[in-house]
């Protein structure tokens, strides 16, 4: 997919103080793609988001979005970003409907043009059931669909999403996937930071950021083929057993046995290519656990990130 | 896109109407701006009130006659005395004044009267409590005025002098009475005015940066202007209230008339708060949260209380002071307000610290709009 780009870092970078918050992260985010963008807390995840919004300078390096430095020339971004920041920033003491219309207002819409994009708004986040709440008396799920519609009063290009599924109920969390999908189908660009790797999953491209710096970024199949990812000479097994707990203990030390984590009632292991079956049903026999379900897996993302973590945390001290 | 004019008052409907719904829906906010300075200007009014009147006041007259009465009686008739009752001994007299019974003590001693006419001097005691000093200097004054005044008529009357030679006749103008309210009151409405104001838009931008609304609002094309209009001018229709009720406590309450004209005072009051409100968003513009707004809009007022004049006046205060009074914005107010409200002044009058706060408000206004950084770091 070579569409042109949305937004292009370049060795962006912030301090502050002493301590460096992004660490020359370049990456280019395509128009009309969904970014996911990952890494632990305080790994920098919102501060590059408040610089591509022009809420922070950058230190160093620089960042266009559609073509405009988001640093110099932060007014003409401001039209073409809608932002929702960590905590859903509503007005707790408006409800459902003014908070509606005061952002419609800030970004210059009024009388019938206001109205009407209001009640888009409204239809496609379907909130008519609380328009007369208070934002404050709103549940996680609903909350954020308000601040949704409310970052999108000016049907921005980009849409910048902090964490939007942070502490949401699974159904929320879902419905609001399927929100990011219609967006996305109406030539939206998403930038979407998240913790969780099923979103991950979900997204078109997707960057990884750890202790600052980016460690991979690109589309998810590919960073799966990654050969840091899969070692030469070794395979992903997904046995499945009675007591997995039980049956780590008893894998996890094995030579030849690589990594091995467990996945609810299975647990993934990276183990060499001349590692067979037979010797891990063996082993699990010896601790009681009769039978095992062994087939052969593909790295998932996490496998991906934690495998990258691994590396790069290892090459730190040397680079 | 649609093309876009710049527009430097750009999202100022759209936040003044937010902060109108915002103010009145939040009845704490409502409450702290409006409840404080009612109470702290009754407190203060009544509290304030120097006037001495009515001391308490016990007699211990040994002497009983018709002219020690006399003399009791002329003491009773300044006002400034009110005899609560009589005691036998001196030691009585000490001891009640000393547990607060009584602020002043007579002592007249048995020989008065006889001393009196024989052309000795006639003593009488007058014992008083010290411990505050501007209420037993008013004592001390009009005690020694009564011994003087008499001793004067006796002379008088033995050189058979109908009148004194000279008299001095007073004639008060402005405040005939001179109750001390007319002089405090319109001061204290100049410093409580101030409590509730600065904190008001203090508070309101760092609410917003704390719960991250602020944010919301830079990534948005919203001017700083205004914002820092749409912020202020609720909060000036809010003080122009509080403004209007506290002169009409002044009058009724504290039935202080207003000498001057009404509009005048209205249009100092309109630039006073604009100043004080348009300090408040300068405070946040550099305060992180709540506490610090608090703290830095203390440093400011409690100066104003003691530096405006409202309670000493400037003209006696050392010269470090007096320059410290003149960057308040309640010194020209308070002036202001006494002119208009004791002496009647016109606005031409007091056009100067008209000017003086005009300009205060907007220096302070283009301050914080330019102080504003639309970043976050």
């Amino acid at each position: 997919m070579a569409a042109e780009p949305m937004i292009q870092c370049d060795n962006l970078t912030k301090r502050f103080g002493h301590f460096t918050a992004v660490d020359h992260v370049s990456f280019t985010v395509a128009k009309g793609s969904i970014f996911g963008f990952l890494g632990p807390n305080g790994s920098g995840k919102s501060t590059v988001i408040r610089m591509l919004c022009g809420l922070l300078e950058p230190s160093d390096g620089r960042a266009t979005l559609a073509g405009f430095d988001v640093a110099k020339e932060t007014e003409k971004i401001k039209s073409l970003i809608g932002y929702m920041s960590q905590k859903f920033s509503l007005y707790d003491e408006l409800t459902v409907y003014e908070n509606l219309t005061f952002y419609s207002r800030l970004y210059g819409l009024s009388g019938a043009a206001l109205a009407k994009r209001r009640e888009e708004l409204i239809t496609l986040t379907h909130l008519e059931p609380y328009l007369n709440r208070r934002a404050s008396l709103l549940s996680g799920g609903w909350r954020q669909r308000l601040a949704m519609a409310c970052s999108l009063v000016h049907r921005p290009s980009v849409l910048f999403l902090d964490e939007p599924t942070a502490g949401i109920d699974p159904v929320a969390r879902r419905e609001l996937w399927d929100l990011l999908f219609e967006f996305s189908s109406q030539g939206i660009t998403l930038f979407v930071t998240t913790h969780y790797m099923d979103e991950a999953e979900r997204c078109s491209h997707v960057g990884y950021i750890y202790m600052s710096k980016l460690v991979v970024c690109g589309e998810p199949d590919d960073l799966k083929q990654l050969p840091m990812v899969n070692p030469p000479d070794t395979k992903r097994i997904d046995v499945t057993c009675d007591h997995v707990t039980k049956g780590l203990q008893a894998i996890r030390h094995l030579p030849g046995v690589r990594t091995a984590t467990v996945f609810g009632q299975s647990m993934h292991l990276l183990v060499d290519k001349t590692v067979s079956e037979e010797y891990i049903r063996g082993q699990l026999e010896k601790v009681n656990i009769p039978h095992a379900d062994i087939r052969p897996i593909a790295p998932s993302l996490e496998d991906v990130f934690v495998a990258l973590t691994t590396s790069s945390s290892n090459n730190g001290g040397g680079k | 896109m649609k093309p876009k004019h710049f527009h430097p008052f750009r999202g100022f409907t759209a936040i003044l109407l937010k902060e109108f719904i915002v103010v009145l829906r939040d009845p704490m906010t409502l409450f702290f701006m409006l409840f404080p300075p009612i109470v702290e200007m009754i407190a203060f009014g009544y509290a304030l009130d120097t006037d001495v009147k009515h001391m308490a006041t016990l007699v211990l007259d040994e002497d009983r006659t018709m002219e020690s009465r006399q003399i009791i009686d002329q003491f009773e008739n300044t006002q400034t005395f009110r005899v609560v009752g009589e005691v036998h001994s001196v030691s009585e007299l000490a001891e009640a004044i000393r547990r607060g019974k009584a602020y002043v003590g007579i002592e007249i001693p048995p020989d008065f009267t006889r001393n009196l006419h024989a052309n000795r001097t006639a003593r009488i005691q007058v014992l008083i409590d010290g411990s505050n000093s501007s209420i037993a200097s008013s004592a001390l004054n009009t005690a020694l005025n009564i011994g003087f005044r008499n001793g004067l008529l006796t002379l008088a009357e033995r050189i058979d002098l109908k009148d004194l030679p000279v008299e001095v006749r007073p004639q008060v103008l402005y405040n005939p009475e001179m109750r001390s309210p007319n002089f405090f009151i319109p001061g204290v409405i100049g410093v409580v005015l101030q409590i509730a104001t600065v904190f008001a838009t203090a508070m309101s931008l760092v609410r917003e940066r704390e719960r991250g609304t602020l944010e919301q609002l830079l990534v948005s094309p919203l001017s700083r202007w205004g914002l820092m209009l749409g912020k202020l001018v609720p909060y000036l229709c809010i003080g122009m209230l509080m403004g209007a009720a506290l002169f009409a406590i002044m009058r009724y309450v504290f039935h202080v008339p207003i000498a001057g004209n009404v509009g005048t005072l209205m249009l100092g009051t309109l630039l006073y708060v604009f100043c004080l409100l348009s300090l408040g968003l300068l405070i946040s513009t550099k305060a992180e949260n709540q506490i610090q707004a608090l703290q830095m809009s203390m440093m400011f007022i409690l100066p104003s209380v003691f530096f405006s004049g409202f309670i000493f006046p400037r003209e006696t205060m050392p010269a470090i002071f007096y320059w410290i009074s003149c960057t308040l914005p309640a010194t020209y107010y308070i002036e202001l307000e006494r002119a208009v409200v004791l002496r009647g002044a016109s606005l031409m009058d007091f056009g100067f610290n008209l000017v003086v706060l005009g300009a205060m408000g907007a220096a302070l206004f283009s301050l914080c709009a330019l102080r504003f950084k639309q970043k976050i770091a």
